[in-house]
């Protein structure tokens, strides 16, 4: 079988919005700014988007999953130290597509209870750090990938208590 | 006359239009308010007594006159009590003594006794109600549910409820205009100003009216007894 050709490496690096949003980091969730433009070139209309999550450690260790059948699921975060989420079909991110600015991660708390297939955009369970990138998956396999994106720390302070009077 | 305003003032203070007084209850130490029941009732015994007073003068009766004086200085001694008390209690109310307040009742569920159950709800409500009709979110902002742990944060998880629902603006039907919005921050989907003017505001002008009113009525009630006494030194039995 020849081998599947490695995946573009698109420059883009996925960040958090610039806008100073209160919501936009807290302690199990964070927001990226949604990528525009960026997989025009290599998009098929059947190609999906998943966003990596992987703790910044572990980010160097991470691999491409061949399929669609080796994504690693939300609930494996504890062990594999990494997990991809927030499945989207290629045209949302498309230079035409309306969409909302922002994308949040683990704003879904429903999830994660199932054992479904479904990719599941649950709370993280610690403050990390994390790193994410955005994959580019075709029926063969990944077909694109961004950079990764600098090391993002979660909100820590609702541990602490109150002031004193 | 002076009583008739101060027991109407005084009244309405303690009928409590803005709903705050669950706060202050919660807070163990509602002493204004105790300063502004004393005002009815020593406004109420002004009043009374200037009629003693006016029978009195119109009798050039010495007793009666006496008993006006004596009963008059009973109750300044009482309003002074209360307008001091008031003047300096309002020192006590500071933003972190509210912050504090609710970061520990609001929403708690694991209440100990029947009081702390009834303080947790009176401040759960009257916030609920206070960020709803101010549209204003926690004391300084809705960053203080971010900052800081409270007893909000151990029942709503922190993806669903980064602050409570109440700070999110609302539509006609009392759902939240944009639920995704509100829990980024999206300006113009949740409430961005803090509640404390709208709690420090009515509770200034109470303390400060009970206060200051009061003192001037001493002042001019000082005058008036100051007259009588010296009008009763000249009348003869």
């Amino acid at each position: 079988l020849p081998a599947c050709p490695p995946p573009a490496l698109l420059p883009y690096v996925p960040h958090m919005p610039p806008a100073a949003l209160p919501g936009k980091l807290t302690a199990t969730t964070f927001a990226l700014e949604r990528p525009c433009c960026v997989f025009d070139p290599h998009a098929n209309a059947s190609d999906t988007v998943w966003l990596v999550v992987a703790f910044a450690n572990a980010s160097a260790a991470f691999r491409n999953p061949p399929s669609r059948a080796d994504v690693p699921p939300y609930e494996r975060l504890p062990t594999a130290h990494s997990y991809m989420t927030l499945e989207t079909a290629a045209a949302a991110y498309a230079c035409s597509a309306p969409s909302p600015a922002v994308l949040r991660v683990g704003g879904d708390t429903a999830c994660g209870d199932q054992c479904g297939r479904d990719p599941c955009n649950g709370p993280l369970p610690s403050p990390g750090p994390y790193r994410v990138k955005f994959l580019l998956m075709g029926c063969h396999g990944p077909k694109a990938e961004t950079r990764w994106s600098d090391p993002i720390l979660l909100r820590r302070g609702t541990g602490g208590t109150a002031v004193p009077p | 006359m002076c009583g008739i305003a101060l027991t109407a003032e005084c009244i309405f203070f303690v009928s409590d239009p803005h709903g705050l007084y669950p706060l202050l209850e919660a807070t163990e130490n509602d002493d204004i308010y105790a300063a502004a029941w004393i005002g009815i009732f020593v406004g109420f015994a002004l009043f009374a007594l200037s009629i003693l007073g006016i029978v009195g003068v119109i009798k050039c009766n010495r007793t009666l006159l006496l008993v006006y004086i004596i009963l008059m200085l009973i109750t300044y001694a009482f309003e002074m009590a209360s307008c001091i008390t008031a003047a300096t209690h309002r020192d006590f109310l500071t933003p972190n003594l509210f912050l504090k307040q609710m970061l520990e009742r609001y929403n708690k569920s694991d209440t100990v006794n029947n009081n702390d159950k009834w303080m947790t709800e009176g401040v759960t409500k009257t916030w609920n109600k206070l960020m709803l009709q101010n549209q204003c979110c926690g004391v300084q902002g809705p960053s203080d549910w971010q900052q800081y742990m409270s007893a909000f944060r151990t029942t709503h998880s922190d993806a669903d409820f980064p602050w409570p629902r109440n700070c999110c603006v609302m539509n006609d039907k009392g759902s939240p205009l944009n639920l995704d919005g509100c829990k980024l921050g999206v300006p113009g989907y949740y409430n961005s100003n803090g509640c404390y003017d709208a709690i420090s505001g009515p509770m200034n002008t109470h303390a400060w009216g009970v206060a200051w009113f009061g003192f001037a009525i001493l002042c001019w009630t000082f005058c008036v007894l100051l007259g009588t006494m010296f009008y009763w030194s000249r009348t003869e039995y």
